[in-house]
């Protein structure tokens, strides 16, 4: 019998007795399946919890993450019982009217009054959310407030940030303690004064990146030609953990960031650090390395206050004419970040990485600033990086996908250099902190 | 068994399995062998559809008709497609010692009269009848036919017009294509005035148009185009090093507003007392410097809040093998604003003096730029 026929047929047999065997039947041979299903479901749920959860948006460690916590909690017990009363009626419907061969019932169409109690009803509900979500965005916009200014840059693959120099020499709010600061510039990891109130200001060099550390703010699209904005906050020092949101390419998934929170005074010692003049190599390996920088990294990757001994001037990387994007890591302090090439790989072996990710927070910025000893270098993954940066994470080294961008390669390129020049090249790369 | 049309199809089909082997050996490229494979499947489908088919020939069910009617009795009638094609071979010669453009022609030369004489061929064979050969013709090619000789209309139409109008002066268009469009609407009324018109009468008159149309092209093409007169801007003034006080051409229509869209890095004023400052959200306005990043765009915006025409310069320092590049924004009215993109190629402590935003003509006005 066809479904036309179906609907067609008039029958005075009572539907009961042939529902109430069949629906028996159906439940008896469907249990297995249905056990499956629910263990099946279960698995998929209790996937979602972790004991380790760096980018866990439920745990908000910032007044603007906590904003997006308060708002989201309420949202999501609401839309959550919506969902499930509206789960619970389509089930219901199904199960309830679900083809036992009888005839499609006598067809109905408008019911104003259900109509119009469905229209409002929702209004209401997304009117009441308008609410707190118009008075969040707001708040979080707010620019006025600002005590730290941080410029972020995003390109293929890695974020750069530089810290601005305010009116009266200071940085942050924080004044070199050896008097005329000069610009900060790092990568991978944005180190902050905790209690600050700090704004972002963010770009690209390339295409669309998205920054977001899920524990601190909400995330933000960094578009080329544009400046965007995006607080961040945190009482807590420790390491906050992000990932870039909005697909950009090859590597997409090997562009992440964290944010290093420090206490004020660690801070101070971060930034006095940073700002202290270039330090010559002390051992033989390391002069021998600061050449092999000179001739094979210099031309994209900055240090600043390195003079080439052959003619004394200063070395002034040009990543523009080698780099797609036009930048390279500035390397000038590497060794006080525990991560490189765009935080994907730890600096830090990892029991030296456990000790500063598990540090208690008032013992957190003591084992940051310590930075990579020779005794802690993850030397595996930087050997590997040195030996062949393409092959370790993808960035178009194939020559035919150079000619679209002029010869310039997105990212790193293959060096071909030697294990002597990569020992070398650590032993340079140890000092810089 | 084997039709002509099957015969057609399945050569075709081996020559592109030929060819998908030639181009992977010599070429070594995977598109092109991918390519050449996907056509040889589609022809092989097709030759096995025409197979099936008996080749849409009624011959094959009317076999009697094969023996007895008109159409395969009778020579075939005349085509100019074999001139055609000739004629594409020639010029397909002829471009490959001159220009690719006249290889090209050629090319399209020997694909139409191939497509053509196939069409016009299976189309004779059709059946008995000669009406019914040239109505199924008509109904196949027809579809492609018309778009395309459309499109050739339209493109000479437009070549022409264009040709004419580059080569004659801005007063004489004027007055040519007036004149053209009076003559147009007076034939128009004339057509339109009379009850009837023979479509021969109105065939010459679009025939004469069009030959008109193509030789005035001709013409017009031969003798160039006129002397063009080529806007200022102010990169070309920047390039002369004459971002200065004086007005130049770049200025005269120079916008003096910027969308509200426009998002920039920094706003930079010049205040009525000849002091440059910045601004940039999250920082109080500062008078003394701006941190701007390196190898990136930035869009400032210049506000003029002084009494004169003014504009923003900026010296980016040394730029490849020039010695020192600079930037300008047009001269901004009091009051208006304008946006300058910059951006920087060297750190500033790379660049001798550092960077440096200037007014000409107000020497209070230095604002220092921070480049990391």
């Amino acid at each position: 019998m066809t479904f036309h026929e179906r609907t067609n047929v008039q029958t005075s047999e009572p539907m009961t007795s042939v529902a109430s065997v069949s629906s028996d039947q159906i439940s008896r041979s469907r249990r297995p399946v249905l056990a499956l299903g629910a263990v099946i479901g279960a698995g998929v749920v209790a996937s979602s919890c972790a004991a380790q959860a760096p980018q866990d948006t439920w745990s908000p460690a910032g007044e603007n993450a906590q904003m997006i916590h308060n708002l989201q909690w309420p949202i999501f017990a609401v839309a959550g019982i919506v969902g499930l009363i509206v789960f619970a009626a389509v089930g219901y419907a199904v199960w309830k009217f679900r083809d036992r061969g009888q005839p499609i019932p006598e067809q109905t169409h408008g019911k104003p009054a259900l109509e119009i109690a469905l229209t409002i009803l929702p209004a209401v509900i997304l009117a009441v959310i308008a609410v707190p979500t118009v008075s969040t965005i707001f708040a979080l916009a707010d620019t006025t407030d600002t005590e730290c200014v941080v410029n972020v840059t995003g390109q293929q693959w890695w974020w750069e940030y530089d810290y601005p120099i305010a009116d009266d020499g200071s940085i942050c709010g924080f004044m070199p303690t050896a008097g005329n600061a000069s610009p900060i510039i790092t990568s991978g990891q944005m180190v902050l004064p905790v209690g600050t109130k700090v704004l972002v200001r963010g770009t690209s060099r390339d295409v669309i990146h998205s920054y977001w550390i899920p524990r601190l703010n909400g995330k933000k699209d960094m578009v080329p030609g544009r400046v965007h904005y995006l607080r961040l906050e945190t009482d807590t020092p420790g390491i906050y953990a992000g990932q870039c949101t909005e697909f950009c390419g090859l590597s997409h998934a090997n562009m992440r960031m964290e944010v290093i929170a420090l206490e004020r005074a660690d801070f101070q010692k971060w930034l006095d650090n940073e700002l202290k003049p270039y330090q010559a190599p002390e051992t033989a390996a390391a002069k021998a390395g600061e050449t092999v920088f000179i001739q094979q990294c210099a031309r994209c990757h900055q240090i600043n206050g390195l003079v080439d001994p052959i003619n004394g001037e200063l070395v002034v990387s040009a990543p523009d004419q080698f780099v797609w994007s036009g930048a390279a890591p500035n390397l000038t302090n590497l060794m006080m970040r525990n991560t490189f090439a765009g935080a994907t790989w730890d600096l830090l072996s990892p029991q030296c990485r456990a000790r500063v990710w598990e540090a208690a927070p008032e013992e957190f910025g003591e084992r940051f600033l310590e930075g990579v000893t020779p005794e802690c270098l993850n030397t595996v993954d930087l050997r590997e990086w040195l030996r062949n940066s393409p092959a370790k994470k993808p960035m178009y080294a194939d020559a035919e996908m150079l000619e679209v961008t002029d010869g310039k390669t997105r990212g790193m390129p293959y060096l071909a250099l030697s294990e002597d020049q990569i020992d070398l090249l650590i032993a340079y790369l140890l000092e810089r902190k | 068994m084997f039709t002509t049309g099957s015969k057609l199809l399945l050569g075709s089909t081996a020559l592109a399995v030929v060819f998908a082997i030639v181009y992977g050996v010599t070429a070594q490229g995977t598109l092109g062998v991918f390519g050449l494979l996907s056509a040889a499947v589609a022809l092989g489908l097709i030759a096995g559809i025409n197979i099936y088919s008996g080749d849409a020939n009624v011959s094959v069910d009317d076999t009697a008709a094969a023996t007895v009617a008109a159409a395969a009795r009778q020579a075939p009638t005349g085509s100019p497609w074999p001139v055609v094609g000739v004629a594409g071979i020639a010029l397909v010669m002829i471009g490959l010692v001159t220009t690719s453009m006249v290889t090209v022609i050629g090319l399209v030369a020997i694909l139409a009269a191939v497509i053509e004489w196939m069409l016009q061929a299976w189309s004779e064979h059709g059946s008995a009848d000669e009406a019914y050969n040239g109505e199924i013709r008509a109904r196949l090619a027809n579809p492609l036919e018309m778009p395309i000789l459309a499109t050739i209309f339209a493109a000479i139409v437009i070549l022409g017009f264009s040709r004419i109008m580059l080569a004659l002066s801005k007063v004489g268009t004027v007055v040519a294509f007036s004149v053209i469009a009076a003559v147009v609407l007076f034939i128009a009324f004339l057509m339109a005035a009379k009850t009837a018109v023979a479509s021969r009468t109105l065939g010459g008159v679009v025939a004469i148009g069009v030959i008109a149309l193509v030789a005035g092209g001709a013409v017009a093409a031969v003798s160039g185009e006129r002397d063009m007169h080529v806007i200022e801007t102010t990169a070309a003034l920047a390039e002369r090093g004459q971002c200065g006080t004086e007005p130049s051409e770049a200025d005269k229509k120079a916008s003096q507003t910027v969308a509200a869209k426009s998002n920039q890095a920094a706003t930079v004023t010049l205040d009525a007392d000849g002091s440059l400052s910045v601004s940039v959200p999250g920082f109080s306005p500062s008078a003394q410097s701006v941190t701007l990043p390196r190898s990136n765009p930035n869009n400032v915006l210049f506000r003029n809040q002084s009494d004169h025409e003014r504009r923003l310069v900026i010296d980016l320092g040394p730029s490849g093998d020039s010695e020192s590049k600079t930037l300008c924004t047009a001269l901004v009215e009091p009051g208006a604003v304008q946006l300058l993109t910059v951006m920087f190629d060297k750190p500033s402590f790379a660049v001798e003096g550092g960077h440096r935003f200037t007014v000409p003509g107000v020497d209070t006005a230095v604002l220092k730029v921070v480049v990391p």
